[in-house]
């Protein structure tokens, strides 16, 4: 064997163990009724498991809400991000430790940002409800209406410093000629920002998205601390609905299926935005 | 040397296996438990069993509800079990026997001089025999009763209410600005099944009937939860549609309601002095379920089926569930189970009063699991999600019944 192959050798044997035999029995899990209660008892199903979560209520329900967490938080995130940074970016004084402070909610683990936001807007304990009720707003955070809007501004809260950081950076690296050539000419700030530092920052824009948009649809954490899904289906995602069916419930058989479907959807979707990307 | 070579070996090879057998050594005894309050009057009285037995060495695992299930189920799939005893909730149990998870206790049981099995009360009882054999033993019980501000009746000069009719009647009535007649709890999945199904017991509903065909979506359950969406929007606080079991308790330990449907044992947590309710404690009794019929949850004690030594996961079983230690952790605060322990003056006295222990009795002979099957866990989320779904108005009564009636067909 070459030398070449034989180097290469190593990482194979382990993508091989880490990557493909996961990947390949989840695929075979995904076509038999496998139960982790039954498993003197797994049939094999064909199709079945498919056919029915495509036709399943709640699963399409989960689908909906998570996509709709996903538009909804990511354009939260874009339009804070880049304001943010916009303003940033001419901040003098203090810059660093502005960057700083506004990064902090990044580092914080999801879970627990779960659950301090659980407390903080709590109808009965929270300080949020407490001091909007001094003003005379009450507002349900959780309720049927609301409680994936609270998701998403959670969600915001704690990323929108990931897409300030994309920002950013995306903005220094920008040349500096086109804009000292619109200054010249006397361009708004309106029309430079429109026609000059978008386009200019559209690759970083993009980027920014595919990786917030991926990472959004994997949302698990706020859901499981703070509505478990509820009230009625109305925060129940699919990466929610996938662990419940899996793990709660031991049908590991749908939950592979669900899986799938999932990573067809974001496939989809990585390609729909990276052909984006690409055309200039 | 090659004596010493030797030596070396069989010291090494034993020293691995018994590495690999790990907890389930003979002499020690690993087991799974929730954090609970019953659990510190398990862990505490345990040291006297570990006393007397210098030989096992027990160890506790103990954490929240949410980790164990997984845990339990990882234990039994391994080729030795990690935990010789664990606590299986009551709509695991036919769950766990029927994957062969579990050791029937009848021969433990039947072997066992003195330990008065039938003494257990009937209903708890009943949840550890699946298909006629006994899988577990119980550990405390988790029934629920209507818990009121008895000042707030008698001030009135109101009746507590024992039918469903009567309670959504006095709840309204007792409802004004900002005082509340009934702290309900139609969070999603576990709580709101939990409640309402003392509702569907009141209307004579049931989730099967005798055939076991699903009666999910009777005219009894319809009613049940036509009546329960009244309640809730005339009587229950505003905003209250995601709340559990913590934010109800806190509305009625602050006196913001004079109602609340829950676990027995909360009485003497909301009446003990200087506690969570101030000024409130001592207000506060224990009463049937309106219409009588109570929805009973319960942890048992069992024996996973791949646990080498089970004599000795039953020693430690059959002592902590003894008639002499189950008093002493009822005394200690523990749920009682025992209909022995619940009767004796000596328990009324040094324990909650007599009146909260014949009031337990009652609830307890009257109670029903809140669910069961093979699929019972996956049913209590299915019907739970409906009905929090037909709660907040997403769905008609009858729509979110039907669904849910689909949805427990697919399960089971």
């Amino acid at each position: 064997m070459h030398l070449r192959f034989r180097l290469i050798l190593p990482l194979a044997a382990a993508m091989t163990v880490i990557m493909a035999y996961p990947l390949v029995f989840s695929a075979w899990i995904s076509f038999h009724d496998y139960r982790l209660t039954r498993l003197q008892d797994v049939r094999f199903r064909g199709v079945e498991n498919y056919a029915f979560i495509l036709s399943d209520a709640p699963f399409g329900r989960a689908l909906v809400n998570t996509m709709t967490f996903v538009a909804g938080a990511v354009s939260i995130e874009l339009v804070l991000g880049l304001g943010l940074a916009l303003l940033l970016q001419r901040l003098v004084r203090f810059q660093n430790f502005a960057r700083a402070v506004l990064l902090a909610p990044m580092f914080i683990t999801p879970i627990a940002v779960g659950l301090m936001f659980r407390f903080l807007l709590n109808s009965e304990l929270g300080v949020i409800p407490y001091y909007l009720a001094t003003i005379g707003v009450e507002i349900a955070w959780f309720d049927e209406r609301l409680a994936l809007f609270s998701l998403m501004l959670i969600d915001a809260w704690q990323w929108t410093p990931f897409m300030l950081l994309m920002f950013l950076a995306g903005l220094e690296a920008l040349p500096k000629d086109p804009f000292e050539a619109a200054r010249v000419d006397g361009a708004s700030a309106w029309i430079t920002f429109w026609n000059l530092t978008l386009p200019l920052l559209r690759p970083v824009i993009l980027v920014a998205l595919i990786i917030r948009a991926l990472d959004a649809f994997k949302v698990f954490e706020y859901v499981w601390a703070i509505t478990r899904g509820g009230p009625g289906d109305a925060t129940e995602t699919i990466l929610f609905h996938i662990y419940k069916t899996g793990f709660r419930f031991f049908r590991l058989g749908e939950a592979a299926a669900m899986a799938y479907v999932l990573i067809g959807i974001l496939m989809f979707l990585v390609i729909v935005l990276y052909t984006a990307m690409r055309r200039r | 040397m090659r004596t010493q070579k030797w030596l070396a070996t069989a010291l090494f090879a034993g020293a691995a296996s018994a590495m690999v057998s790990g907890s389930s050594l003979a002499g020690s005894l690993n087991i799974i438990i929730e954090e609970v309050p019953d659990y510190d009057v398990v862990r505490v009285l345990t040291e006297k069993f570990a006393a007397e037995n210098p030989g096992i060495e027990v160890t506790f695992d103990a954490m929240p509800f949410d980790a164990m299930r997984d845990k339990i189920l990882t234990s039994a799939l391994a080729s030795s079990a990690t935990y010789n005893v664990i606590i299986v909730d009551n709509p695991w149990m036919e769950e766990f026997a029927k994957a062969g998870f579990l050791t029937p206790l009848d021969d433990f049981i039947a072997a066992d001089s003195g330990y008065d099995f039938e003494d257990f009360v009937g209903p708890l009882r009943d949840i550890g025999v699946v298909e006629g054999s006994t899988y577990g033993v119980p550990y405390y019980n988790y029934a629920l009763g209507l818990i009121v501000r008895q000042d707030i009746f008698d001030e009135q000069g109101i009746a507590v209410p024992t039918t469903l009719d009567d309670y959504v009647d006095v709840v309204k009535k007792l409802t004004n600005d900002d005082f509340y007649g009934a702290a309900m709890q139609p969070q999603k999945g576990y709580k709101v099944m939990e409640e309402w199904k003392n509702w569907l017991y009141a209307t004579g509903g049931e989730l099967f009937n005798a055939d076991g065909d699903i009666t999910i979506n009777s005219p009894e359950a319809v009613k049940a939860l036509e009546m329960y969406i009244d309640a809730f929007n005339t009587s229950a606080p505003e905003g209250s549609v995601n709340w559990g079991f913590d934010e109800a308790l806190r509305a009625v330990a602050s006196g913001r309601a004079a109602t609340m449907l829950s676990y027995n044992w909360m009485l003497p947590a909301l009446n003990a002095k200087g506690g969570m309710s101030g000024d409130l404690a001592g207000k506060f009794t224990l009463n049937e379920v309106p219409g009588g019929k109570a929805v009973l949850g319960s942890w048992s004690w069992s024996i996973p089926a791949n646990v080498d030594d089970k004599d000795e996961a039953w020693k430690y079983i059959s002592w902590i569930t003894s008639k002499a230690v189950a008093k002493d952790r009822v005394i200690a605060g523990g749920a009682p189970v025992r209909t022995s322990i619940i009767s004796d003056p000596e328990v009324w006295e040094k324990g909650f009063g007599e009146d909260y222990y014949k009031t337990l009795l009652g609830i307890l002979e009257d109670a029903a699991p809140l669910s069961s099957g093979t699929s019972a866990e996956e049913l209590i989320d299915i019907v739970g999600t409906e009905l929090s779904a037909a709660v907040s108005g997403q769905k008609s009564v009858q729509q979110a019944l039907d669904d849910a009636a689909k949805g427990v067909e697919r399960a089971r």
